[in-house]
Order: structure tokens, then C-alpha cells, then sequence
């Protein structure tokens, strides 16, 4: 280094001398002694372990924002955590991390949290103590209460790890199997289509060999599975040799806005142009159907370009020239997602891109199996819509007494065609595990406040998992906030032992369950290290490798399935409530980084809109910020319009997550939520909800509202913000790279 | 003092200019951020939140333009012709997306402007704003020709951190106040934990040891930040890095106006280059399979 003194090195030098000075001239008595402020300044006198003032520490756990796990590294200084970053040593985000995660810390912090235990007292929810609280659920489904089994559920949202493992055992202390597991951002039809074909819900999808991806409206970058464990192969898969992406749907999400080719389509149609791509690729080779069943040949030949165009409003050329790409370049990789899903016929489209996969030989290729979990006790329990409907009929039947909520919040998430607040209503007893006020925790009669993610204990085991499976780590960051506050897996012991459930006595807390949990874990997961090493390293690397002999060869089963013809057209619209990476599912409204950062593709902040294809909305007589109506069966909303080209004419896309009636001071009387207005189709084969099917009439109010955007212009007015350049001038300069 | 500030930034400008090789800079941080990765995400710009302690400014002061974002992407559709003289019924193409943070710039147009010296440049290259010099003249934006400078028109610590909010606000920077002009720093404060740790175990700043934000939490690595002393200077006191290393092989180079690349089709570029503010930006073009 040199030994030239800099200006701060001199300010240095001087400050010290200043204090020197300073200190010499203090002759006043200070009005507190070092002893008399000792209470309140006890953390620099008695600092605790590791502590350094000023000095960031870095303590790793798992990201709860979404169900994809992503490891997490909070730096946490002076006993705060501060910040989130991605965790390297996780196989899924390896150091990455979105939005929704960069957030956790505004959940953590966030001002409109339970912070004490609330039970209903004449309509209200009062304050009260955990004792009191809790003797009122005992009363309620303790052994004396006389609760039958299978009258009390478990509605949650994903839950996996060791928590899955003690909420089953509460459930079986009860004698009761009723598990409602719900996430309205799920894959539950693709999961059904991928175990009746290849035998396991999840496979791993190899992003990054594939050459070719073909997506119906698998928005992997944003809402999809993994997102950030996406993105990171998707990187990848752009490095040279560069690979098409091409995404078929009828509303552009952030992975369409990333597509080399963007192709708009009819809503509901995807599998019509997965077979019609299925014929193409047959048209230039006919060896590509060989050991097909003749029903399934047939199908594939009953949809050539010219039909398949006119069914799904696709160019033709469009068509040939996906098959070109995919004729020369493999593997490839056909990817399904909500879009593809959300329709009567939802399960039979998946299939027919399974199949197309199939066609390709792509299973194997980029369709990995993702092996056998050794401890199936700790795998995560995966759900949909289709769990919100068996509950609502269960509670439409007069069968549950007492339902127990954690995480999901069906109230929000549900169609008023449901009505589950009425029938809610109806349940002798509920009880929300909790940390905001909202929807469904404001319908309980006992609230019971939870500690944020970042103060509690627990272990994942994600349904996506990377090649090399794991189970995630997730350990307090910092002390609790609120002294009544408490951990979801220490709550869950509670439980077990007001049933009285054998084996959980002995546990102090939940910590202590891990503890002996991790101890009991097979030789070959600890590879040799004493207890205290194995906890220890575990905890500081914050995931653990599990062998499920990943790779194995995928035997493929064949499905029958069948499509409907073009849908009739009769001057309504699809309506779309499509997801957000921020606000989710509705579940990060109450956080305000994600609430001002502009939606990806609107650009919108702070609010609900409709996104409108121009054609239509000349046809309707609107523009931009101009204010519409739209109706289904079963009620209205109303939304400020973004008009672009993102979009299939035929559909209306209004963004769920915005709408909440009660859920903090930054989600409250925001916008509208489009899930309410659905209508109740549901898939035929697999019974999940069918939300992109709703058919809605739309009309103009006449009323300009201020729709508040980011971005005043749309293009770059012929500036040179963003030049392209094409894929083969990539390809000759850096493609040897 | 504006005065000479501006003369003495001028003639070290000047100086490097003629002579080459920055020899009177210890570090010269630089980014590429890669079009061909960038997904658009946002992350980077709500990590930067996180790190920088911006202030959330609500829905009416964001529609009036007074949002904080000193990471933001910018969304573009093409243009309504695509050039093949015809328009487009769809976006085919998808969208063009464009991280724009504080380009650093070495000629910074908001330098010479300010009227007390708050904004100037640090011998790390960095277009540093002194908060407390800052009397609020707003010159420098209105100067920036990126949009890049954020006004604080507010005390936004009386509302933006409701409690326990403000517990998350990173200590190593200040929260601004009302008057104050603001805007992307590089993470100075990351910098500054960097280099204090490798003096203090007397070696040089390790590649990635300084990190921003954004760039440490891109999903896709689209963001790479680094030293660009080597690229400029061979005999400079600093390690090789990544994005030094991405320059070169783009063959982009500071203090020009318009690149002189002997392989034309190579995707570095610096926005709005022409105007000589000479940003320590790179970007390299969007790639579409046509």
C-alpha cells in the first residue's frame, strides 16, 4: 500500500487529538453517572458474546416469503437484523435473492404486527394472556372437551420440516386427518399431470441445459416454482451457447417479457398449440411419434397449423418456426404453468405439453428426477385451490367444530362465490396461529401471535428442490421483538401437550425437539461429527445435503386426454388474475418496499389495474387510466386500465395481491382483488380451482381516476437506452466464451 | 470554494484525459450490468432500499415523481414500428429492460453545478454527495441527464419508518432530511468496510470484497461490480477483477465520448455516451433470437 496520508487518515489523526482535547477541557459534572444510566446502557457495559458494536455478523436461515426455500444470510449488528442477503452456501438461490426476500425484514419489523394473544370478547377481539388463551383452547380440544377427531382441522399454507412433522402429530393426537393445505399460487394440476407420467410430482427441471425452452405460461422468473433457484440456471441457459426462449400465453408475464418470442393466445388454448407444434415436428420427421398409442397419434394429427391457428388466434408462422428451433436444437425443455392450468380442461393441456416433452425426449434430458426424500415425514405438504373447496364443502356440511389457521388466508384468497366468511361464521371455534391482522385472523376467536420468520426456529423441505436435495435451516436471527410473542413450532408443542400426546413431555421448547431431532439423524447425514460439531456446522451453513439418488432413470406412463374445440365466442372476456413477484398471493401488500416497487410490466405502484390489449379497448372507447367495470356471475370490481400489447385481445388481466379489507395500514382499502369476482370452475380431472376460466363483461365508467405509475413514456423515443442485437452476432462474439 | 473545487475537478480530469492511466485515483469502481441476463426483477432495486435506508414516499408523492429509487428499471416496449415497416400487434419481443442507477460518471454533469461543493468527485472515481454540505439548490438534477438524483422535499423519517420499522436502518449511513439531494453511492459504505479491512491486514481490496447491493443480491448476475483501475492504469496499486476484465474484453473505455472498438458487433456500450459525461457504466446490449 502507499504511504500517502489521505484526507480521511488525516481526519483520523485529528479527531483523535480533538477527543484528547476535549476530554481534557470536561470539567462539568454529567447529569448521569455511568452507574445510574448502567440499565439502560447495559449492552455496551455487559455485551453480550460475539457482539462487536459497529461490527456486522452474519447468521444463516431460510427465506419464509414464499414456499421456495431460498437461503438467507441476515446481517444482524448491535442485536438488530438489518439485512437480508441470498445464502451461497444454499443449492437454491446460491447467493441470490429477489424482492420478496430482500423484504423479510420489513415483515419482521413490520409496525402493524400481533403482538399479544387476542380471544373474542362481545364481538371484539381483546387483549389477554397466553394462559387465558390458551385454557380457552384447551377447554375447546383439550381430552376433556370431547372434541371428535375428525371435527377440528389444520388449514395452512406449504408447510414442511419438522413442523409437518408435529402438526401430524397434533392432527393424530386428535384422531383427525383434516389437513387443508392452501397456497392460490401453486402447481397442484402440473403435479398431478407429473406424477401420473413420470411417476414423482417434482422433477427437477434443468433450466440451464436446455437448449430450447418452450413455455405456457410457466412464468419461471417470477411467480413459478423456484423463482430465484430459476433464475439462477436461467442465467445459464443465456450464457453461450445461448438458449430461445419462447413463452406462449395470453397475458405477458415477467418470464414472457424476457422471451426471445412472445406468442399471445387465446386463454385455454395452450394445449391445442402444444399439439399443433407435436404435428409440426411430425410433419418434418414422422420417426417423432413412434411407440405413441394410436389414440394419442391421432389427436396430434387432428390439429395442423392451419386449425391450430384459427383455434388459438396464433400467426401460423409463428408455429413453424418454434418447431425449426426445436427441430434443430436440443434438448429442449416444455414448461406448463398457471395460464395452462387454470382452465376446466387445465390437467389435459399439462399433459399435452408432457407429452410434447415426451416427443422430444426431453425426460431424462432436462427432466431430472429429483429421486426419493429419505424421510418422507418431512416432506412438504403441497396444496392448491382444490383444499379451499374440500373446505369450504367441509364446512358447508356442518363437519368441523373447531379449525386451527396458520399462514393461508382464505377469507382474502377465496371467491365471494364461496362465501366463506359466512360459513365461516358458523365454526364453533377458531383459532389463527398468526402475526397480522388479516382477513381470516380477524374472523378467530382465539388470536394467537407468532414470532416473524427471522425470530424463530424451524426446517424446510421445499417441494422444488435443486439437484442436491436439502433441507433448509431456518434459525432466529435476532430476539423476539414482543415478549408475548411465539415460535410456530413452540406453539405446536404446546398443542401436543395439552392433548396430553405421548413422547413430547420432555420438551422444554422447540428448540430443544431440533436439537434431538438432528441427533437422531442417520450416520451418513453426519458424516462422522459429534453432535455438537454436526448442530453446529449445520446451523452455520444453514442447509443440509440429503442423498434421494436424484438422476435415476424416469420410467414415462403415457396419459389419455383430450381437449376442447375453440371455446365459444360471445363477446365476454377471460378474466386473468395473474401474480405478482411482490405482492404474491396478497400476502406482501402490507409491506411497503414491495408495495412502491412498480409492478414489472405496468409499471404500476401502490395499486390494482387492468391490463388490455389496444384492440380492445378502442373497441370498449378507453385508454390508459381511464377507469372500467368488470363483471362476472358472481359480482364487479373496478380498475384503472393499462392498455399494451402484452396481451391477448380476448382477456383482461387484473393482478391479485391488492384488495384487502383488513391487513395493516399499507394494505388496507388498496385497490381490488380479482380473486373474489372468480367463478367456481374447477379442473375436471384433478378438482383445483379453474381461475383463469371466469368469463367477464367489461364496460366503461366514464370515470378518469389517477392511476399512478412509474414511467411516463412507454418506448425509448428513438433514444439509445437499450440497443439489441441479435442472437447470432452473440453467438460470434462471445460464443466461444 | 465551488469554484476551485470545479477547477481543481476539471484539471484532474483533464490531466487523466491526456495522460491516461488515472494515476491519481486509488480505485476506479465500475459496473457492467449484462441486458442479456437482466430479467427485469426489481430486486436489485428493493435490496437497495434495504442497504440505503430510502425512504418510502407513499402513492401521492410517488405519482408526483418524488419516489426514492437509486436503483429503478426502466421498462421499454419497442418501438411502435419495428423497423420492418410494419406494426407489430403484439410485443413478440418482450420487453426492454434497463437498470439505471447512478452512472458515476467522470465528466459528472451535477458536479460543476453545485453551488457549495456537496457533490464531487472522491479519488475511489466515485461522484460523491456530501449530505451535509447540501443546501438543496437541486441544480445537479436538474443537470443529471439520467434522472438519477432524488430530492428529499420531505423529512421523511417522521413517517416512513413507522416504530419498529426504523430498527431495520442500517447504521453505517445516514437517513437524509428534508433539503437534501440524494442518490446512488456505489454502497460507499461497503466500500469503505472493504478497504478499512484490507489496510488493517495490509493487502490490496480482493475482487467481490466490495460489493453493492444490487449487484450481490441479482438473481441472474446480470450486475457486476468492481475495480477498473487495472483497465486504465497496468502499473495501478489494485487486483484484477471480473468487470475489469469485462471491459476490456468489450473494449469499452473511460474518457471518450464515442468508442473506438476495433470489433464493432462487441455489446459494451454507456448510455447516452455523446454527451461526454463519461459514465463508469457498462451495459451490454439486449440479445433477441430473430
Amino acid at each position: 500500500m502507499s504511504n500517502k496520508v489521505n484526507r480521511r487518515d488525516f481526519l483520523k489523526i485529528m479527531g483523535w487529538g480533538g477527543v484528547g482535547a476535549t476530554l481534557a477541557g470536561c470539567d462539568l459534572p454529567t447529569t448521569v453517572t455511568l452507574e445510574e444510566g448502567k440499565e439502560q446502557i447495559t449492552s455496551y457495559l455487559v455485551p453480550e458474546e460475539f457482539v462487536i458494536p459497529g461490527v456486522g455478523v452474519y447468521y444463516a436461515s431460510t427465506c419464509q416469503q414464499c414456499p421456495a426455500g431460498c437461503g438467507v444470510h441476515g446481517r444482524v449488528r448491535e442485536g438488530r437484523v438489518l439485512k437480508l442477503e441470498g445464502n451461497p452456501e444454499s443449492a437454491i438461490n446460491k447467493g441470490k435473492l429477489c424482492q420478496m426476500g430482500q423484504s423479510g425484514v420489513q415483515t419482521h419489523y413490520n409496525p402493524d404486527r400481533i403482538t399479544r394473544p387476542m380471544v373474542r370478547k362481545g364481538g371484539g377481539l381483546t387483549a389477554v394472556s397466553w394462559d387465558e388463551a390458551l385454557s380457552l383452547i384447551e377447554g375447546k380440544t383439550g381430552p376433556a372437551s370431547g372434541l371428535k377427531g375428525e371435527r377440528f382441522a389444520w388449514v395452512t399454507d406449504t408447510v414442511s420440516g419438522h413442523q409437518a412433522t408435529l402438526l401430524d402429530a397434533h392432527l393424530e393426537s386428535l384422531g383427525s386427518s383434516n389437513h387443508f393445505v392452501h397456497e392460490i399460487i401453486n402447481n397442484s394440476v402440473s403435479q398431478a399431470v407429473n406424477q401420473d407420467m413420470l411417476g414423482e410430482p417434482a422433477p427437477h427441471l434443468a433450466l440451464d441445459k436446455a437448449r430450447v425452452i418452450l413455455s405456457f405460461g410457466a412464468d419461471f422468473l417470477g411467480t413459478w416454482q423456484s423463482p430465484v433457484h430459476n433464475s439462477v440456471m436461467y442465467a445459464e441457459f443465456r450464457n453461450a451457447p445461448r438458449g430461445v426462449l419462447i413463452q406462449v400465453e395470453p397475458k405477458m408475464t415477467l418470464t414472457g417479457a424476457n422471451a426471445d418470442l412472445w406468442v399471445a393466445v387465446r386463454p385455454g388454448t395452450e394445449g391445442v398449440f402444444a399439439l399443433a407444434i407435436a404435428n409440426a415436428l411430425a410433419t418434418s420427421d414422422p420417426a417423432r411419434l413412434d411407440g405413441l398409442p394410436d389414440r394419442l397419434q391421432q389427436l396430434i394429427r387432428g390439429y395442423n397449423i392451419e386449425k391450430a391457428s384459427k383455434i388459438t388466434g396464433a400467426s401460423g408462422e409463428h408455429f413453424v418456426k418454434i418447431a425449426a428451433w426445436l427441430n434443430e436444437r436440443s434438448p429442449s425443455l416444455v414448461l406448463a404453468g398457471a395460464s395452462a392450468e387454470g382452465h376446466e380442461h387445465g390437467y389435459d393441456t399439462v399433459a399435452a405439453t408432457m407429452l410434447l416433452n415426451v416427443i422430444l425426449g426431453n425426460i431424462g434430458e432436462t427432466i431430472e428426477s429429483s429421486g426419493v426424500f429419505p424421510f418422507p415425514q418431512l416432506t412438504a405438504r403441497t396444496g392448491g385451490s382444490k383444499d379451499l373447496l374440500d373446505f369450504a364443502k367441509a364446512l358447508d356440511g356442518q363437519q368441523l367444530d373447531v379449525v386451527f389457521f396458520r399462514g393461508a388466508n382464505p377469507v382474502f384468497t377465496a371467491p365471494d362465490a364461496l362465501d366463506l366468511k359466512g360459513k365461516l361464521d358458523k365454526v364453533g371455534f377458531k383459532v389463527a396461529f398468526s402475526m397480522f391482522e388479516d382477513e381470516t385472523t380477524l374472523m378467530a376467536d382465539v388470536v394467537l401471535p407468532m414470532h416473524s420468520p427471522l425470530e424463530d426456529w424451524g426446517t424446510h423441505v421445499v417441494a422444488h428442490q435443486p439437484r442436491q436435495s436439502l433441507i433448509a435451516i431456518q434459525q432466529p436471527l435476532m430476539q423476539p421483538l414482543y415478549e408475548q410473542t411465539r415460535g410456530f413450532g413452540d406453539s405446536l408443542l404446546t398443542m401436543l401437550k395439552m392433548q396430553k400426546a405421548a413422547g413430547y413431555s420432555d420438551y422444554q421448547d422447540y428448540y430443544a425437539y431440533l436439537r434431538d431431532a438432528f441427533s437422531a439423524l442417520p450416520d451418513n447425514i453426519k458424516a462422522g461429527a459429534s453432535d455438537i460439531d454436526f448442530w453446529a456446522n449445520t446451523m452455520q451453513k444453514g442447509t443440509l445435503d440429503v442423498d434421494t439418488g436424484a438422476g435415476a432413470t424416469i420410467a414415462v406412463n403415457l396419459v389419455d386426454f383430450d381437449l376442447p374445440d375453440n371455446a365459444k365466442q360471445d363477446g365476454s372476456y377471460y378474466l386473468i388474475p395473474s401474480a405478482r413477484l411482490g405482492l404474491w398471493d396478497g400476502r406482501h401488500a402490507n409491506i411497503p418496499w414491495l408495495q412502491e416497487a412498480p409492478d414489472q410490466i405496468s409499471k404500476v405502484v401502490w395499486d390494482s389495474w387492468a391490463e388490455m390489449h389496444p384492440s380492445t379497448a378502442g373497441k370498449l372507447g378507453v385508454k390508459t387510466g381511464d377507469t372500467i367495470k368488470i363483471t362476472s356471475t358472481t359480482g364487479s370490481i373496478e380498475a384503472n386500465v393499462y392498455v399494451f400489447k402484452g396481451i391477448h385481445p380476448d382477456a383482461i388481466a387484473v393482478p391479485m395481491g391488492q384488495g384487502h379489507e383488513s391487513y395493516g395500514r399499507y394494505a388496507e382499502g388498496r385497490g381490488v382483488n380479482p380473486l373474489k369476482i372468480l367463478a367456481l370452475n374447477t379442473d375436471r380431472k384433478t378438482g383445483e380451482l379453474a381461475h383463469h376460466s371466469t368469463r367477464v363483461q367489461v364496460s366503461k365508467t366514464g370515470v378518469t381516476l389517477p392511476m399512478v405509475r412509474f414511467q411516463g413514456h412507454d418506448t425509448q423515443l428513438g433514444r439509445k437506452l437499450i440497443a439489441t442485437v441479435t442472437a447470432d452476432v452473440f453467438e460470434r462474439t462471445e460464443g466461444d466464451a | 470554494m465551488s469554484l476551485s473545487n470545479i477547477l481543481e475537478d476539471w484539471s484532474k480530469y483533464r490531466k487523466t484525459r491526456e495522460d491516461g492511466g488515472f494515476h491519481d485515483y486509488e480505485h476506479m469502481w465500475g459496473m457492467a450490468i449484462d441486458l442479456n441476463k437482466c430479467i427485469g426483477c426489481n430486486a436489485c432495486s428493493v435490496a437497495c432500499y434495504a442497504e440505503n435506508n430510502l425512504a418510502v414516499v407513499g402513492r401521492e408523492k410517488f405519482s408526483k415523481g418524488q419516489g426514492m429509487h437509486w436503483m429503478r428499471i426502466e421498462r421499454y416496449w419497442d418501438e411502435p414500428d419495428l423497423g420492418e415497416g410494419r406494426v407489430s400487434e403484439f410485443n413478440q419481443h418482450g420487453a426492454n429492460f434497463l437498470p439505471m442507477n447512478c452512472q458515476q460518471c467522470n465528466a459528472a454533469t451535477c458536479e460543476p453545478v453545485c453551488p457549495v461543493a456537496a457533490t464531487y468527485h472522491t479519488p475511489d472515481g466515485l461522484n460523491a454527495q456530501v449530505y451535509n454540505r447540501c443546501i438543496g439548490s437541486r441544480y445537479c438534477s436538474n443537470n443529471c441527464p439520467y434522472r438519477l438524483r432524488f430530492f428529499n422535499f420531505y423529512s421523511y423519517y417522521e413517517d416512513s419508518w413507522p416504530a419498529p420499522l426504523e430498527m431495520q436502518l442500517n447504521p453505517d449511513l445516514s437517513v437524509r432530511d428534508k433539503g437534501v439531494m440524494e442518490k446512488c453511492t456505489f454502497c460507499v459504505q461497503r466500500i469503505r468496510t472493504a478497504k478499512d479491512k484490507a489496510k488493517m491486514e495490509n493487502r490490496q481490496v480482493q475482487d467481490g470484497e466490495a460489493m453493492t447491493a444490487c449487484a450481490q443480491t441479482c438473481p441472474t448476475s446480470a450486475i457486476v461490480f468492481g475495480d477498473l483501475l487495472k483497465h486504465f492504469n497496468p502499473d495501478a496499486d489494485v487486483v484484477e477483477t471480473q468487470v475489469t476484465n469485462m471491459w476490456r474484453t468489450h473494449q469499452v473505455e473511460l474518457g471518450r465520448s464515442s468508442q473506438n472498438k476495433q470489433n464493432p458487433e462487441l455489446r459494451g456500450y454507456r448510455v447516452f455516451e455523446g454527451l461526454n459525461t463519461d459514465p463508469c457504466i457498462m451495459f451490454l446490449e439486449r440479445v433477441r433470437e430473430v
